[in-house]
């Protein structure tokens, strides 16, 4: 039991990573909370549902496309709001407010468009029976979508630190001033990062049917405080935090679901609360000031 | 900055009065069934209901029906089908000129007033009393499943209100010392799983498979369920032995690990009592994991068959045991429509709302049912007037999901739902065997097909 809820729990958190992947990437370039960022991964959820039910379009194809959709997406939405934003005394607390707003107007038109039942894309479209990892178990499915994941968290590194444009990044992510009053043109490279922000949440939404059973537009909640409690373990603003944050939630909930079962819903209020106190800065907080 | 933070608000305001809007479509419409129940009420006693008698207070304009439905949130899935099939009734009686209220002796239309409260028991809290106190409405309906229902039941009770509970089947909610409530259209849940621990106490066990693991959701609904199952399971001379027991969170979306930590416990029979979301979660991880139990027991693919269907699949779902609801056992009703004349009413009225038609569906329809037989036969509209008429359907009243019948505390011991196991049907379809009780099974369990 012990073996199979670790390495389950490893599994699940390298989804987590990119559950709360893109949510780090706009935080730490901008400073201002998605909190839409559940109803994105939801529309993702929707779009991949959408594209197997009607066309029959597989999964890791729909990935590619909703990859590149919600990053174009991701661009007019930037210009839209985000420079204003950035430009209010207290961007981070008006963000808050702003995106409370559009994840509901999304919850409300998700709701309207689709309706209120779960939708979901059969598990055997990822590979049909069981796979047997060192001795355990685990859905075929659940390793696609891992995979994808640490590909995911893999290209995000390469383009953070093997990039011309990484680079800028994260200067803006260290000092946002400073790297406009070093010429790098600022709202460019933050436009850059929210697209690639929110281009992860719809990848993350492509799998969500096969790692959250199913998807329904009143999803977003629940997904967005994983999320934040994936983030704040690790660090905000950074994604190796991201990486080590997701599999101590993966790992954790395992261990709960183990256990304690009953209590395995606290588990985020929990961990947020622990690293708050032990270490606000997150796990890898000191990094991030210094990078 | 402080414009900014206006604009926001008023965007958020914006959504949430659109919701309301659409949440609160009301229109007028009739009663087809006309006059008190027939089946016992006798002829003098409806000649009496249609005309109007000295003395009586002069009619309202309407009769409104306050009522709560969460259309977004984890509970939206069975609360909005509860919603549009009242929805569906209060339009056709309107349609027809109302509802015969027996008081005033006359048809009157009905005015449906439902708000939003999104699947949030503080909201539920708030609009309950909201429904009571300003909008003053005659009578009072509570929001789907127990979770929601949890918090009208002490503001109803507050206020001397009677609450039409659809399907809240918690048990808390019915004692000796509150009569204002009644539940309508699911068994009580110290009552609902009776068959399923009677299958497995007789015909389970004569198999040779005894050792059963329960995985519920910890909410009122399956909690209750699961500690009737557990206490019936564990009574003296019980031949079953429970090997797994364990409570989750209803929010619990992955069972792969609690699957795995099931299979260790080897059991032979394998009970997982959650809401729709829980199962589909449970069913698809079972199948994804390659693990095999003899036997599998879930709620809602008989409950929400449809729903259940696209999203467990055919594979997902042939052979496993679950509730048979009139969605497929034919109860032929002596009041309102067959389960074929509703299934078409609603296609036309919803089929593109995005709401599947299911149990839940049924259940809001048989909501009105009894709302209109209760107009039909109470003396007045005082609260207490209410809830006699409401226990004098207890045992008469015959509708599509069979027979309504209260106890003392307003908890509903009819409808009881026969145990059937399903099996797979042309490409990706699906059909219910009745299995158990023998008075009601058309077939035999094949048990280790899942």
């Amino acid at each position: 039991m012990l073996a199979h809820a670790i390495l389950s729990g490893l599994v699940f958190g390298c989804y987590f990573t990119l559950v709360g992947l893109g949510l780090n990437l706009i935080f730490g370039v901008m400073r201002i909370v998605n909190l839409a960022h559940g109803d994105v991964v939801m529309l993702g959820a929707f779009a991949a549902f959408w594209l197997f039910a009607l066309i029959g379009l597989h999964p890791l194809i729909s990935s590619v496309i909703v990859l590149a959709a919600f990053a174009l997406l991701g661009l007019p939405v930037y210009y839209l709001v985000v420079p204003r934003l950035l430009a209010a005394r207290d961007s981070e607390m008006l963000s808050i407010i702003l995106f409370f707003g559009v994840q509901q107007i999304i919850e409300a038109l998700a709701t309207i468009a689709f309706g209120t039942s779960e939708r979901s894309i059969p598990g055997r479209v990822l590979g049909r029976g069981p796979l047997h990892v060192l001795g355990q178990t685990l859905p075929v499915a659940w390793i696609v979508s891992a995979a994808v994941s640490l590909l995911a968290v893999a290209l995000v590194y390469l383009y953070l630190y093997r990039s011309r444009v990484g680079t800028l990044t994260r200067a803006v992510m260290v000092s946002r001033d400073e790297a406009l009053a070093s010429g790098i043109d600022v709202h460019r490279v933050s436009a850059l990062a929210f697209a690639i922000g929110v281009a992860l949440a719809g990848l993350a939404g492509v799998f969500s049917p096969f790692m959250l059973g199913s998807a329904t537009p009143a999803m977003g909640g629940d997904v967005n405080l994983a999320a934040f409690a994936v983030i704040v373990i690790g660090s905000l603003g950074d994604p190796r935090g991201t990486m080590l944050g997701g599999l101590i939630y993966g790992v954790a909930l395992m261990l709960m679901q183990t256990y304690m079962s009953a209590w395995a819903n606290l588990l985020p209020n929990l961990l947020l609360i622990a690293v708050l106190l032990v270490r606000p800065t997150g796990l890898l907080g000191r990094q991030v000031r210094r990078a | 900055m402080l414009r900014r933070i206006v604009v926001c608000l008023l965007a958020i305001a914006c959504v949430a009065g659109a919701r309301g809007a659409w949440a609160q479509q009301s229109r007028p419409a009739d009663e087809r069934l006309g006059g008190c129940f027939d089946g016992y009420l006798d002829k003098a006693q409806t000649a009496q209901a249609t005309a109007p008698q000295p003395g009586e207070p002069a009619a309202p304009a309407e009769i409104r029906i306050g009522h709560l439905h969460a259309s977004s949130g984890p509970y939206a899935s069975i609360s909005m089908p509860v919603y549009l099939g009242l929805k569906l009734w209060v339009e056709q009686m309107n349609a027809g000129g109302g509802v015969m209220v027996k008081p005033f002796g006359r048809k009157l239309p009905l005015r449906l007033i439902s708000y939003d409260d999104q699947s949030n028991p503080g909201t539920a809290a708030t609009l309950t009393n909201q429904l009571i106190t300003q909008d003053k409405i005659d009578l009072l309906i509570a929001d789907s499943g127990s979770v929601l229902t949890a918090v009208s039941v002490p503001i109803a009770r507050e206020h001397k209100m009677f609450l039409f509970d659809p399907t809240g089947t918690g048990a808390a909610f019915f004692s000796k010392d509150n009569p204002y409530i009644a539940l309508l259209a699911d068994p009580v849940s110290t009552v609902w799983p009776r068959f399923l621990w009677e299958f497995l106490k007789s015909d389970v066990a004569a198999a040779g498979l005894t050792r059963v693991a329960i995985l519920y959701s910890t909410n009122d609904f399956t909690g209750t369920q699961a500690a009737a199952i557990r206490a019936a399971l564990k009574a003296p001379g019980s031949p079953v032995q429970i090997v797994f027991d364990q409570g989750v969170p209803t929010s619990t979306s992955n069972y792969a690990v609690l699957i795995d930590n099931i299979a260790a416990a080897k059991p032979d029979v394998v009970l997982e009592l959650g809401y729709v979301g829980n199962d589909i979660a449970f069913l698809r991880n079972l199948q994804e994991s390659g693990t095999k139990f003899p036997m599998v027991f879930t709620l809602y693919p008989g409950i929400e068959t449809s729903t259940l269907l696209k999203n467990a699949g055919q594979a997902g779902l042939s052979g496993v045991f679950s509730y048979v609801t009139a969605l497929a056992y034919s109860y032929p009703p002596e009041v309102g429509m067959t389960l074929e004349q509703f299934r078409d009413s609603w296609e036309k009225s919803y089929a593109k709302s995005g709401v599947e038609f299911g149990w839940n569906a049924i259940a809001g329809y048989v909501t009105g049912l009894v709302l209109g037989q209760t107009l039909a036969c109470t003396n007045s509209l005082a609260q207490l007037d209410v809830r006699k008429a409401v226990f004098s359907l207890s045992g008469k009243l015959k509708t599509l999901i069979g027979t309504f019948e209260l106890n003392e505390q307003g908890a509903q011991i009819g409808e009881l739902t026969p145990i059937g196991q399903i099996a797979p049907e042309g490409k990706d379809g699906i059909h219910f065997t009745v299995v158990y009780p023998p008075a009601m099974a058309n077939g035999k369990p094949i048990f280790g097909t899942k």
